[in-house]
């Protein structure tokens, strides 16, 4: 009996600590992006494409609202690459931080699970990394996403090796059972037997698999002319290097996440070279937006001259600076700092960015802005080839096989 | 499955249970002999894949003659670690240490993570990809010498085991911890060496994993879960249960990956489970 | 005399329990809110971890069972309301730990340990896969509900009743029996115990209460996925709170499960990307210096001549399990 008491005693200790009130004239958004364990690296991206554009922000004056100039800062905390934490983080944002606007975390899944949180405070998230359409299909009103949804990742490689090559017949797909990649290879699938392709091999491997090489073995024994990966940088990277290692070579490999990291070649040095890669933005893509820098080009210009550690501006960097600006414009339009002003004037914003187009469907997810292909190639750089129209180089293929590279 | 399929399978599958064997080997050791089930086992293995990449990207060292040096360091803090925390809660009950290896884990994987970041590394040499082909399968030069590495470890360590007056201290104290006493054995340093010997094979396993797999520092968790595994597979007591252990689950794991991937850790479970059911103390494991 | 203290004393706690959604930000709420689910199923755990002194490696299993039933019944066909789910759910996880439990009970120490593990990695991928029942990795949302008192309120009211049981529980024979079997089972088989059936009910009863904080999390989280219900997370959480509380007793699970779920919210909030590390940390001098678990300080009787916990005790922990 008295063990209860002292039980009760220690949970009420804590039960009436005080917490701060941040300063009136700034307005503080609330982010959980993964700091520790398995996407660490991609909430890191995530962190610094939130803060440049923060930074960015309070050097022209801030935000404006109602005549009177706000400073922003963004309240972080770390979800362990949990999605469970992150529900937990969420409601401290909402309930203990106060914060009235929440950017998203990194990964679909956490974004999955943020979501109905937002929901139920009517608090706007907007989001910059997790494009699966699960999050969008259950009717939240108040989760919105920056980026192309999972389904279009690999599109644009399909496209580009018909462009290439009309006697590919065969592909294979693999990838991570987890919400956006499934997405990424059924989307991908599909839209190879959509333009005549045979799938002769589709699997999902358990998330966190350290060893792909049984399934590559299958592979081999079907011969594809091209595989595509749905998985994340770790897969990517595994992939082909067992790829090399069991002397799979198809005419084509193409990545939904992966290439585009500067990591990617790191790891793989010389075997990089003409993997395709998909990407929700490169710097070499032409658009002219509405916002501080306009251009892609003078975007990664700026970053890099700020965060000198990247060579490479991945485009969860990119795409978590859109989430942000995105922000920026909508509360600017409501003139108010009311959540539920904001979240209409988000879900009207149609906006022209370094980014590409902003604007969101009924559901919340921007599918205005399209999807490019990177290639990595042979001279150590890393190229745009797809769409033609934006390309900055011609694909290189078929790729060279294994066994005739140094 | 075609024949060449299944001939590369099989390559695949002694390939890891060379790897493997080496994984488990430190663990069984040190699970075999002070009866702790170490869970920072796959921090260990992180720290020596850290240890050979960074000598190659620094001073060009290959990989294969870093092992040494990983060894040496991971002996050290093993052997730091047993004196200094270990060996006091040695006697507490078994969940106690079980925990303490626990934390211990968490601090060195999270100390990685904040010193060396999360990037993905990987330790790629001129003959990385490059290999032998025998007949319709590949047998990439990286994977074979981690097989042979391993091998020449094990047998290394059986001797060692067998044949110097440490090693028969070391099995002595596992056998009987009060006799072992009596006959003038210093326990504690016994403890130590046997640890810091367990860490010294996860270096020198992390050190050849650094070559065929990208890591980070969050790598070990998945291979602190299979040495377990094998240890329960090939029974504990001895050095040829390791290697047996280890051969089994790589042809469950490679088989069961090939014939249905998705599902491939729920069989492979599956089939450990029913195992243990029927022989619950291992495959070469002596009744109890 | 002493008595009517203790008495008042819990009185008082369990006002104070009542009154506190009124007194403490919604935050805070959910904080005491984890606290008790944690709570819940460390006591579950205790009974088969704890009393019965199988390691169980596995209760996350449970804990994603009841999540999973809980949620397909409340939206699926039939819109079962949520108590009702729940129970369905507990139902069906202590179903399955007895059939589980016939083979892998017969296991013992760290066998047991990797058999529970295996099974629980085994279902794991199960509902990974399993996408016309499960949505697999894609996951389930179950209904909204924003009313964070009506969590709170519903995990007190279990982890009373779990302190209930398990004081019923470590009096009783079927408690008893399990103590005898932790200490020697053959011993215990010898005296006329029954073990299969004792281990089999304590490990059902453990799958139970793993199962109602399942139910109560997925409710209260909306979104369950296979990638978060069934994380080993939640296993090693559960031990660590009966561990730092004191395994084998009453109070302990929940003593221990608040010092965790305090200690890591605190941790957070003070260190950004170490707070791992931290937690790491105290854990490491945690099983140092009270490898037995805190109950050893507070839960002295002095009527059974016991003296009060003095600090030299914390050496003295540590002399008495080093090896020299």
């Amino acid at each position: 009996m008295k063990r209860t008491a002292a039980v009760s005693a220690l949970a009420l200790l804590t039960a009436f600590g005080a917490f701060s009130a941040p300063a009136a004239d700034t307005i503080v958004f609330g982010a959980a992006v993964s700091l520790t364990g398995k996407t660490a690296k991609e909430g890191e991206y995530t962190r610094d494409g939130y803060n440049f554009l923060v930074d960015k922000l309070n050097e022209t004056g801030g935000i404006t609202v109602g005549g009177k100039k706000y400073k922003v800062s963004v309240k972080y905390y770390d979800d362990e690459s949990k999605s469970e934490r992150t529900a937990q983080l969420i409601e401290k944002l909402i309930n203990e931080d106060k914060v009235s606007f929440i950017l998203g975390p990194y990964g679909s899944a956490p974004s999955g699970t943020a979501a109905p949180i937002c929901e139920k405070y009517r608090i706007p998230m907007i989001e910059a990394n997790g494009s699966a359409e699960s999050i969008f299909s259950k009717g939240y009103r108040y989760t919105f996403a920056v980026l192309s949804p999972a389904k279009l990742y690999l599109k644009g490689v399909v496209d580009l090796v018909l462009s290439k090559d009309k006697n590919v017949r065969t592909v294979a797909v693999l990838g991570e059972n987890e919400p956006f990649s499934k997405e990424v290879a059924s989307g991908g699938a599909d839209y190879a037997r959509e333009k005549g392709l045979q799938v002769v091999y589709q699997e999902l491997y358990p998330s966190g698999t350290q060893d792909v090489s049984a399934l590559l073995t299958n592979i081999k024994a079907k011969n594809p002319d091209v595989i595509l990966g749905a998985g994340h940088l770790q897969d990517s990277l595994l992939i082909v290097k067992q790829a090399r290692d069991l002397g799979v070579s198809p005419k084509a490999m193409g990545f939904s996440v992966g290439p585009s990291s500067p990591e990617f070649r790191d790891n793989l040095k010389g075997s990089a070279d003409y993997i395709l890669g998909a990407t929700q933005w490169t710097e070499a893509l032409k658009y002219n937006g509405d916002d501080p820098w306009k251009t892609p080009k003078a975007y990664a210009e700026a970053f890099r001259a700020k965060n000198p550690k990247y060579r490479d501006i991945p485009y969860q960097v990119a795409e978590s600076s859109a989430a942000a600006l995105a922000f920026w414009r909508a509360i600017e339009k409501a003139n108010s700092l009311d959540p539920v002003k904001v979240r209409d004037a988000i879900a009207s914003l149609d906006m022209m960015t370094f980014y590409g187009q902003v604007k969101f469907d009924s559901r919340g997810i921007n599918v205005y802005k399209p999807m490019a292909v990177e290639q990595l190639q042979p001279d150590g750089r890393k190229y745009t080839v797809f769409p033609p129209s934006v390309a900055e180089k011609d694909a290189i293929y078929p790729m060279v096989p294994w066994d005739k590279r140094k | 499955m075609s024949s060449g399929e299944l001939g590369q399978i099989v390559v695949n599958a002694v390939l890891l249970s060379g790897i493997l064997a080496l994984v488990a080997l430190g663990f069984s050791l040190v699970w075999g002999i002070m009866n702790i089930v170490n869970l920072a086992h796959g921090a260990f293995i992180v720290l020596g894949a850290y240890v050979t990449f960074f000598l190659h990207e620094l001073l060009h060292i290959d990989p294969f003659l870093s092992i040494p040096v990983s060894m040496l360091v991971l002996f050290t803090l093993g052997w730091i670690l047993q004196r200094g925390l270990v060996n006091q809660v040695i006697r507490a009950p078994l969940l106690a240490t079980f925990l303490l290896t626990f934390g211990l884990e968490l601090l060195i994987v999270n100390l990685i993570n904040f010193f060396f970041k999360a990037d993905l590394r990987s330790v790629t040499t001129g003959y990385s990809g490059a290999g032998l082909t025998l007949g319709p399968a590949r047998i990439p030069y990286a994977r074979l010498g981690a097989l042979a590495v391993s091998m020449v470890l094990v047998a290394a360590l059986a001797w060692f085991l067998k044949s110097t007056r440490t090693g028969r201290a070391i099995r002595a104290t596992g056998m009987d911890i009060d006799a072992a006493r009596l006959t003038g054995v210093k326990v504690a340093a016994v403890y130590a060496s046997t640890f810091a010997i367990g860490a010294a094979m996860a270096g020198a396993a992390g050190s050849l994993l650094s070559m065929i797999v990208p890591f980070d520092p969050n790598l070990g968790g998945t291979y602190t879960q299979r040495a377990f595994a094998i240890c329960v597979l090939g029974g504990l007591g001895n050095v040829a249960n390791v290697v047996l252990g280890a051969a089994v689950y790589a042809f469950v794991d490679v088989f069961v990956g090939a014939s249905w991937p998705s599902l491939s850790r729920a069989v492979t479970f599956a089939i450990l489970v029913i195992l243990l059911i029927f022989r619950p103390q291992g495959i070469a494991g002596k009744p109890a | 005399m002493r008595k009517g203290v203790a008495v008042l004393g819990s009185l008082l706690a369990l006002g104070l329990c009542l009154a506190l959604p009124k007194l403490v930000s919604s935050y805070r709420l959910l904080t005491y809110t984890r606290f008790l689910l944690l709570a819940l199923t460390a006591q579950g755990w205790n009974f088969i971890g704890g009393y019965t002194g199988y390691a169980a490696f596995g209760n996350v299993a449970y804990f994603g069972i009841g999540a999973y039933t809980t949620g397909l019944l409340m939206l699926g066909r039939w819109h079962v309301p949520f108590f009702p789910a729940l129970a369905a759910g507990a139902l069906v996880s202590g179903a399955v730990a007895i059939l589980l439990g016939l083979p892998i009970l017969r296991l013992k120490g760290h066998y047991f340990a990797i058999a529970t593990l295996g099974v629980a990695e085994a279902l794991a991928q199960v509902a990974d896969n399993w996408d016309s029942v499960t949505e697999g990795s894609t996951g389930i949302d179950l209904p909204i509900r924003s009313d964070g008192e009506f969590f709170y309120y519903t995990a007190l009211g279990f982890v009373i009743l779990g302190v209930l049981c398990t004081a019923w529980f470590s009096r009783s024979k079927l408690g008893y029996g399990c103590v005898a079997i932790r200490e020697d089972q053959d011993a215990a088989r010898m005296l006329g115990i029954d073990t299969t059936l004792y281990k089999g009910l304590a490990y059902a009863l453990s799958a139970v209460f793993a199962a109602v904080a399942g139910g109560i999390t997925a409710y209260q989280n909306v979104h369950v996925t296979p990638g978060d219900f069934f994380q080993i997370d939640y296993t090693l959480e559960m031990i660590i709170a009966t561990i730092i509380g004191g395994a084998g007793t009453v109070a302990g699970p929940v003593l221990g499960a608040a010092i965790y779920q305090l200690l890591s919210t605190y941790v957070w909030g003070r260190f950004l990307e170490l707070h791992p590390t931290v937690l790491g940390l105290i854990i490491v001098l945690f099983i140092v210096f009270l490898p037995r678990g805190l109950m050893t300080v507070v839960g002295r009787r002095r009527a059974a001549g016991e003296r009060r916990f003095r600090a030299s005790d914390l050496l003295a922990n540590v002399r008495a399990h080093r090896v020299t």
